[in-house]
C-alpha cells in the first residue's frame, strides 16, 4: 500500500499523458456495495414419498389400496371418474372394516356432503347409493340427530339448484333421510315444505317424465304421513310419568308442526293443479301407466294427510273454546281451498276407464278411488257437497262392504285380496259416523252392507278388529250406551244381530287372535254391565262353549278358547261372566264354568277368580244356594291332581302336580261356606253330598279337601249322622295308610315329611276328636285289616301277595304309630287300646310264626314294628 | 271444645254404635237402623241419616232421621226407590241419594225439598262422594262406571241445552267390575280420585284431565278406601282381611305392601275412615269388629265390638262435633234441636210454578246458637223475604241501613288497625332479621 502511494505522487508531478496502471495478479477487486445476496440457504429439504411405497400396515385399505384418509381426498378430485371411484372405494373400505365407519362417522358426512350437489350424475347417483346401502343402515342405533343436521344444509343447497337433475337427487336423498331418521320432518317442516311445494309446481318442466316428478312426489307423501293425525299418537307414550308433575307443552307433537298449516294449503293447492294436469291422461283410452299411476296416488295420499291434519289442528283449537262442537269440516279449510276440493278433486270421483281394461289397470283406478273416497269422508259433512257426487261415494262405498266393486263385465278379474281389505281397512273407521247421519235410505243400505262385510270376515283377517271397533262405535258412542234403545228400529234390528254373532266369533277366534277377542269381550263386558244383554239361546251356548268345549268330545283336555287366553282378556271375560250369570244364569253355563275350573291348563290364580266371581254372583243374589254348594263341592271333589307313580308324589313341584293348587282351593272353598251361613246347617245340606263323594273313593288329595270342609263346617261334639260316620269310617282307614305310604322309608322323620303328612292327618285329627265312635271304628278296621293280612300270609305261598299283605301291615303300624306320635292324638286313641293290643298281638304272633312265605327281611320288619308299637302300647297305659 | 266420634251401622238390623275416638267410651245406640254400605251419614253436625236396607223389595226406599241425642227414629221418609248410596255434604245443606236404578236425587234438608234427580247411571249407585270443596259429586256404580258431576252444571238448564252437553263433567269406565269405594284427595278441581273395585283393582284418575292415571293390582277385590292426609297413598281394605297400602305414585302395577289384617283372615274389610285428628285410621270388618290402627307403626290401637259380632260392620264415619258450653246449655240447644229436624224428604220433584231456578247458598252463621236452618236458603224461600221486606216499608229499610252504615264504620276501623297490627309486626320481623343477620 506504502509503495503505491509513491508513484502516484511522482505522476503528478511530472505531468504523465498515460497513467500506467500496473496491476499484480492475484488480487480481487472488493466486492461491489450494491450487490445482491445470492446466497441460498434451507434448513431441510423433504421429499414427499410416494404413496404406492408408503406402508400401510395398520390403516383400513380399500381394494385398490387406498387409505381412507386417501379416499376422502379424491372425493373431490377434478376429475367425474375419480370421484366416482373414490366413493366406490370408500363403499368398498366400510363393507370390510365397519369399525371404522363408527369412529369416523362425523368426519366422513363431513367430506362427503359435498358430493350431494356434484355436476356429475355417476357421482350422485354412487353417493346416494353409499349412504342407503352403508352409512344409514349401520348408523340405526345411536343417534342420528347430529348427522342428519350437518347433511341438511347441503340438502337444502341442493334443493335449490339451478340443475333440475341436482334438484331431484337432493330430494331423493332427503326421502332417504327421512326414511331413517322420521323426526328430521318434523325438525325442518316448514323449509321442506316450501321446497316441495317450489318443485312440484314447476312440474310442467318435467311433466313429461313422471318418473321425475315422482321422486318429488314420493318423498312428500311419505314426509306428511309423518304428521300425527291421532290422538293416540301422542298420548300413547304418557303412561308412567309422575303424577302431579309439571307438564310441558313443547313436548306435544302437534305443536311442533302448529305453523305448517298455512304451508300445508298452499302444497293442497298445488297437489290438485297437479293433479288436474293428469286427468285428460286418466280418459286416455289406453289408461295410464305404472309411472303415472304411482304419481297419482301420491297426490292422493299426500293430499289426504294434509286434509287429515289440518282438520285435526282445528278440532283441538275449537276445542279450547268449545268443547265438542263439530262443525262442517270442509269449511274448516282455507275459504280458497274448500271449492277447489269439492269441485277439482271430488268432482272428478268416480276416475273411470274409458275402455274395459285388463285387471291390472282396474286395479289402480279403484285403488284411486278409494284414496279419493276417504279424503270424501274426511272432508265432508256431506251437506255441503251436490247431492249427486255423495251420492256417487256412497255407492262406492256400499259397492266395496259387499265386495261386488265394478263386476259389471264378466270378465273381469275381482280386486286382489290384499288391495280390497287395505281399503276396507281405511274406510270402516268411519262407517259408524256415517251410519249415525245418514238419511234413512242410505242408513239401511249401509247396514245392510256393513253386516255383510262383518259375516264375511275370517277370523284371522286384520278386517275382524276393525268391524268389531265398528260395532262398538254404532252401540256405544262417545261412552253412551245407544243398545236396542234407537228410536230407529232398522238400526236395533242390525245392533241385535251383530251382538247375536258375538260370541261365536269370540269361539271361532280362539286363542289365536287375543287383540281381537280382547276386544270382543270388552264390547260383551260393556253391554252386559248395563244388564243390556238379553241372550237369545245360541247366544247363550256359545258362551257356555267359549268356558267349554269340552262338552263335544271326551277326550278334548285342552279346554275352552277361556283357558288359553292371555291373562287380560280372562280378566275381562270373568268380569263379563259375572254380569253375565247376573242376567242369564243357567244350569248349563255352571256346568261349563265347572269343567273350565277343572282345566288343568288353568292357572291358580284364574280358578281363585272364578271362584270369587262365582260367589259374588251368589252373594248378589242371582245363583241359588244349591248351585253354589254344588259348584263348590264338585270343584273340590273332582279337581285333578296328577298322580305320579309311587309314593315320592310329595317330593315334586307342587306346581307340577296342582296339588298346591288343591290345596288353595280346598282353603278358598271352606272359608266361602263358612261364610255362607251357620256352620252346622250349611254342615246338614251338604253332608248328604259330601258323603256320597267319599263314598265314591276320591283320591286322598281330594278325600283330604272334603275332610277338611267337613271340619270345618262341624263342631264338637260332631253333628254328622250315624250313617255318615259309618261311610267315613270306611274310608279313613284306606286314607290313612295312603298317606303312609307316601312316605319314603329313610325320610320318616325329616320335618318336610311330617309338615306334609300333619296336613294330610289334621282334619282326621280333628274328627276322631269330635267322635269317639268314629276313632273306635277306624282302629276296629285296621285291625280287622292286619288280621286278614295276617292270616293271609300264613297260608298263602305267593311271593307278590305275600309282600303286598306285609306292605300292609307295616302301614298299618306307621298310621298307628304316627297318630301315637302326636300328643293330643295320643289321649284320643288311648281309649281304644284294646284294638291296638290286638294289632300287636297280630303283628308278635306273625313274628314268631314260621311262616314260610316271610323273608328274612320281612321278618326283621315285623320284629322292628313289634318293638315299637309294643312301646307304643305301653305308654298310652300311663 | 270438639269432640270425635264413630258412627258405625250394619246391614243387619243392630242400629247405629257410636264411640268416643278418644276415650273409646260407648255412646249413644241409635236403634233401628239396617243400612247398605255407603247409606250412613251425618249431616253436617246436626243429625244422622241412614237409609235402610229393610224396604229394598218394596217399590219405595226409606231414609231415617235420627237427631244426635235420641236414640229412636225422629223423622222417617220414603223415597220412590230403595236408596243404596246416601251422602251429605259438608255443612249438611244438602242431602244426596243414588237409587238402585242407578238414578241420583238431591235434597234440601231444611226443606225436604227434592231439588232434582237425574238418570247418573245404568244400574245401581255403589257410593256418592263429595269434592273437599263440595262442588263437585263423584258417584260409582254397580256396572263399574264413575263419574263426576258439577253440582252447579246440574242446575243449569239452560247453558246445558244451549250446548248439548252431556250432565256429567266425567266418567271413567275402565273399571270391569263394580266400584266399591271412591276417595278424593283434597286438590280441589285438581283432585285425584281413587277408586276401589270388585275387579281387584285401585284407579287413580286425574279430575282437571279426566284421564286414568294408575291402576294398581291388588290381591284381593278391595271394599273401602281411605287417603292419608300426607296425599301419597291410600289405604285399601281387601276383601281377604288385609289393609294394603297403595302409593298414587306408584311405579308398580301391584300393590304387595300392606299394613296389618284383622284377627279372622275369613273376615273381609268392609268399612275404612281416617281420622286427621290423632292419625288414626279405623277398620270395620265382616266380623262386627271396628279396629282403630296406628297407620305409623301399622299396630291396632284398640277395638270396638258391634252388634254383638254378628253384624257386618258395614260404614264407619267419623264425626267432629261442637260441644255447646256446660250441660244446661247443651239441655236446651237439645230441646230446640227436636224441633228443629228437618221435616222429611219430598218423594217427588215439584213441578209447577214454584219451581225455583237456581240455588243460593248463605254463609253459616258463625256462632251455633242461631238456630241452624233459618240461615240456609233456596231461592224461592229468599224471594219471600224480600216480598216480606218490600211490605214492610222503608222505616225497616232504613234502619237496616244505619245498621250497615254502622257496621261498615267498624270494619274500616277493624281494617285500619290490622294493617296498622301487620306494619308492627312487619318492623319486628324486619328488626329481628337484621339483628340476627348482624350478629
Amino acid at each position: 500500500m506504502v509503495r503505491s502511494k509513491a508513484p502516484g505522487k511522482k505522476q503528478q508531478k511530472k505531468g504523465v499523458d498515460f497513467k500506467k496502471i500496473k496491476r499484480k495478479l492475484g488480487r480481487k477487486l472488493p466486492p461491489p456495495k450494491n450487490a445482491t445476496n445470492t446466497e441460498i440457504k434451507s434448513q431441510a429439504i423433504v421429499l414427499p414419498e410416494q404413496s404406492v411405497g408408503a406402508d400401510k400396515s395398520g390403516f383400513a385399505t380399500s381394494k385398490k389400496g387406498l387409505t381412507l384418509d386417501e379416499l376422502l381426498k379424491q372425493t373431490s378430485h377434478h376429475n367425474a371418474k375419480v370421484r366416482k371411484n373414490a366413493l366406490h372405494g370408500i363403499k368398498d373400505l366400510l363393507e370390510h372394516n365397519p369399525a371404522e365407519l363408527q369412529s369416523l362417522k362425523y368426519a366422513i358426512v363431513d367430506k362427503l356432503r359435498e358430493r350431494l350437489s356434484d355436476d356429475d350424475k355417476s357421482v350422485r347417483d354412487t353417493f346416494y347409493l353409499l349412504f342407503d346401502s352403508k352409512i344409514f343402515p349401520s348408523c340405526v342405533e345411536d343417534n342420528q340427530g347430529p348427522m342428519v343436521s350437518r347433511l341438511m344444509p347441503y340438502i337444502f343447497k341442493a334443493m335449490a339448484e339451478s340443475s333440475v337433475e341436482v334438484r331431484l337427487m337432493a330430494f331423493k336423498f332427503f326421502h332417504l333421510v327421512v326414511k331413517h331418521y322420521p323426526p328430521t320432518f318434523s325438525l325442518y317442516a316448514d323449509k321442506i315444505l316450501e321446497n316441495y311445494k317450489d318443485i312440484i309446481q314447476k312440474n310442467h318442466f318435467y311433466v313429461q317424465d313422471r318418473s321425475k316428478l315422482n321422486v318429488a312426489l314420493s318423498g312428500l307423501a311419505h314426509c306428511l304421513s309423518l304428521l300425527p293425525c291421532d290422538e293416540s299418537d301422542t298420548e300413547s307414550h304418557k303412561e308412567n310419568e309422575p303424577l302431579l308433575a309439571y307438564e310441558q307443552d313443547a313436548a306435544n307433537e302437534s305443536a311442533r308442526f302448529a305453523h305448517v298449516s298455512g304451508r300445508l294449503k298452499e302444497i293442497v293447492g298445488v297437489l290438485i293443479n297437479c293433479f288436474q294436469d293428469f286427468i285428460p291422461l286418466i280418459h286416455t283410452p289406453g289408461g295410464f301407466d305404472e309411472k303415472s299411476f304411482s304419481c297419482l296416488h301420491h297426490i292422493l295420499c299426500s293430499i289426504g294427510y294434509a286434509i287429515k291434519f289440518s282438520i285435526r289442528m282445528h278440532v283441538q283449537r275449537q276445542n279450547m273454546w268449545l268443547p265438542a262442537y263439530e262443525d262442517d269440516t270442509l269449511m274448516l279449510l282455507d275459504q280458497d281451498i274448500a271449492p277447489l276440493i269439492s269441485k277439482k278433486l271430488l268432482g272428478s270421483f268416480p276416475l273411470n276407464p274409458e275402455n274395459n281394461l285388463s285387471g291390472k289397470v282396474d286395479e289402480r283406478y279403484f285403488i284411486l278411488n278409494s284414496v279419493l273416497t276417504e279424503i270424501f269422508l274426511e272432508v265432508s259433512d256431506w251437506s255441503h257437497l251436490h247431492t249427486d257426487l255423495c251420492n256417487r261415494f256412497l255407492v262406492f262405498i256400499e259397492n266395496t262392504l259387499l265386495d261386488k266393486v265394478t263386476r259389471s263385465h264378466r270378465q273381469r278379474k275381482p280386486i286382489p285380496k290384499p288391495i280390497y281389505e287395505k281399503t276396507l281397512l281405511a274406510l270402516l273407521p268411519s262407517i259408524p259416523k256415517l251410519i249415525l247421519r245418514m238419511d234413512s235410505d242410505w242408513r239401511e243400505n249401509l247396514l245392510q252392507a256393513f253386516t255383510s262385510t262383518f259375516n264375511d270376515c275370517k277370523p284371522e283377517s286384520p278386517l275382524t278388529l276393525a268391524c268389531i271397533s265398528v260395532v262398538r262405535n254404532v252401540i256405544i258412542p262417545n261412552g253412551d250406551i245407544h243398545y236396542l234403545s234407537e228410536s230407529d228400529p232398522t238400526v236395533t234390528n242390525y245392533q241385535r244381530v251383530w251382538v247375536n254373532k258375538l260370541p261365536s266369533l269370540l269361539n271361532q277366534l280362539g286363542d289365536k287372535h287375543p287383540l281381537s277377542s280382547q276386544a270382543v269381550l270388552k264390547l260383551l263386558l260393556d253391554l252386559g254391565r248395563v244388564g243390556c244383554l238379553n241372550a237369545s239361546p245360541t247366544f247363550e251356548e256359545d258362551i257356555i262353549n267359549f268356558f267349554n268345549p269340552c262338552s263335544q268330545g271326551e277326550g278334548d283336555v285342552s279346554g275352552g278358547a277361556f283357558a288359553r287366553l292371555p291373562r287380560e282378556a280372562q280378566d275381562l271375560a270373568l268380569a263379563f261372566l259375572y254380569y253375565f250369570t247376573i242376567n242369564n244364569f243357567s244350569s248349563p253355563l255352571l256346568e261349563s264354568i265347572v269343567s273350565c275350573c277343572l282345566n288343568p291348563q288353568l292357572e291358580p290364580a284364574v280358578l281363585c277368580r272364578i271362584v270369587e266371581v262365582v260367589h259374588d254372583a251368589y252373594s248378589a243374589g242371582y245363583i241359588q244356594i244349591t248351585d253354589h254348594f254344588s259348584f263348590l263341592t264338585t270343584l273340590v271333589a273332582r279337581f285333578k291332581v296328577v298322580q305320579e307313580e309311587g309314593q315320592f308324589s310329595m317330593e315334586c313341584k307342587e306346581q307340577e302336580t296342582h296339588r298346591g293348587t288343591l290345596k288353595a282351593l280346598a282353603e278358598l272353598v271352606c272359608l266361602r261356606l263358612s261364610k255362607m251361613g251357620d256352620g252346622s246347617l250349611v254342615l246338614q245340606i251338604l253332608e248328604k253330598v259330601l258323603l256320597e263323594q267319599i263314598n265314591l273313593k276320591p283320591w286322598f288329595d281330594n278325600g283330604c279337601a272334603i275332610l277338611r270342609i267337613i271340619c270345618t263346617l262341624d263342631s264338637k261334639p260332631t253333628s254328622l249322622s250315624e250313617s255318615s260316620i259309618a261311610t267315613l269310617s270306611e274310608y279313613l282307614p284306606g286314607y290313612l295308610i295312603d298317606i303312609v305310604k307316601c312316605i319314603p322309608e329313610d325320610k320318616e322323620n325329616s320335618s318336610f315329611y311330617i309338615q306334609t303328612c300333619l296336613y294330610y292327618l289334621i282334619p282326621c285329627y280333628f274328627m276322631f276328636e269330635r267322635s269317639s265312635k268314629l276313632t273306635e271304628e277306624v282302629l276296629k278296621r285296621m285291625q280287622s285289616i292286619v288280621s286278614e293280612n295276617t292270616k293271609a300270609l300264613e297260608s298263602v305261598q305267593d311271593r307278590e301277595s305275600g309282600r303286598n299283605s306285609l306292605n300292609l301291615i307295616q302301614c298299618v303300624v306307621s298310621v298307628v304309630l304316627l297318630m301315637h306320635n302326636d300328643v293330643k292324638v295320643r289321649k284320643i286313641i288311648s281309649s281304644s287300646k284294646s284294638e291296638i293290643d290286638l294289632i300287636l298281638q297280630d303283628v308278635i304272633s306273625l313274628q314268631s310264626s314260621g311262616s314260610t312265605s316271610l323273608t328274612v327281611e320281612g321278618k326283621h320288619m315285623m320284629k322292628m314294628a313289634g318293638e315299637r308299637l309294643k312301646i307304643a302300647s305301653n305308654s298310652l297305659v300311663r | 271444645m270438639e269432640e270425635t266420634t264413630v258412627i258405625a251401622s250394619s246391614s243387619f238390623d243392630c242400629g247405629i254404635g257410636s264411640w268416643d275416638l278418644k276415650t273409646g267410651n260407648e255412646q249413644l245406640r241409635f236403634k233401628q237402623c239396617a243400612s247398605p254400605s255407603h247409606g250412613l251419614t251425618a249431616v253436617g253436625e246436626k243429625f244422622l241419616a241412614a237409609s235402610q236396607l229393610r224396604n229394598a223389595s218394596g217399590s219405595s226406599g226409606s231414609v231415617f232421621f235420627w237427631s244426635w241425642n235420641k236414640p229412636q227414629v225422629e223423622v222417617r221418609s220414603f223415597p220412590v226407590e230403595s236408596i243404596t248410596a246416601l251422602t251429605a255434604n259438608s255443612e249438611g245443606t244438602y242431602i244426596v241419594g243414588g237409587g238402585a236404578s242407578g238414578d241420583i236425587f238431591i235434597w234440601e234438608v231444611a226443606t225436604g225439598k227434592l231439588l232434582k234427580k237425574w238418570h247418573a247411571h245404568y244400574v245401581s249407585v255403589t257410593c256418592l262422594v263429595f269434592s273437599g270443596d263440595d262442588s263437585l259429586l263423584v258417584s260409582g256404580s254397580q256396572d263399574g262406571s264413575v263419574r263426576v258431576w258439577s253440582l252447579i252444571r246440574l242446575f243449569d238448564d239452560q247453558q246445558r241445552q244451549h250446548q248439548e252437553r252431556t250432565l256429567y263433567e266425567h266418567k271413567f269406565d275402565e273399571h270391569t267390575m263394580a266400584v266399591n269405594d271412591i276417595v278424593i284427595d283434597y286438590g280441589g278441581c285438581n283432585a285425584l280420585i281413587v277408586s276401589a273395585s270388585k275387579d281387584q283393582t285401585c284407579k287413580v284418575w286425574s279430575l282437571s284431565q279426566g284421564k286414568l292415571l294408575r291402576s294398581i293390582i291388588f290381591p284381593s277385590k278391595i271394599n273401602a278406601l281411605a287417603l292419608d292426609p300426607g296425599g301419597s297413598v291410600f289405604y285399601a281394605g281387601g276383601g281377604d282381611g288385609n289393609i294394603y297400602i297403595g302409593a298414587l305414585n306408584s311405579k308398580s302395577d301391584y300393590a304387595t305392601q300392606f299394613l296389618g289384617s284383622v284377627s279372622d283372615p275369613s273376615k273381609a274389610i268392609t268399612c275404612l275412615a281416617y281420622c286427621a285428628d290423632g292419625n288414626l285410621l279405623i277398620s270395620g270388618s265382616e266380623g262386627g269388629v271396628i279396629c282403630v290402627w296406628n297407620p305409623r307403626s301399622g299396630q291396632p290401637v284398640r277395638s270396638f265390638t258391634f252388634g254383638h259380632g254378628k253384624g257386618p260392620v258395614n260404614n264407619i264415619q267419623v264425626v267432629r262435633k261442637t260441644i255447646v258450653g256446660n250441660a244446661n246449655k247443651a239441655q236446651s240447644s237439645w230441646k230446640r234441636n227436636v224441633s228443629s229436624l228437618p221435616p222429611p224428604l219430598e218423594k217427588y220433584e215439584r213441578k209447577g210454578d214454584d219451581t225455583m231456578d237456581g240455588i243460593v247458598i248463605v254463609d253459616p252463621p258463625l256462632s251455633s246458637d242461631v238456630p241452624v236452618y233459618s240461615s240456609y236458603r233456596s231461592a224461592d224461600l229468599i224471594n219471600e223475604q224480600v216480598k216480606e221486606l218490600e211490605q214492610q216499608g222503608s222505616a225497616a229499610t232504613e234502619i237496616e241501613m244505619e245498621r250497615l252504615k254502622l257496621e261498615y264504620k267498624k270494619s274500616i276501623q277493624m281494617n285500619d288497625q290490622w294493617q296498622k297490627n301487620y306494619e308492627n309486626l312487619l318492623q319486628v320481623v324486619m328488626e329481628e332479621e337484621l339483628n340476627g343477620g348482624s350478629n
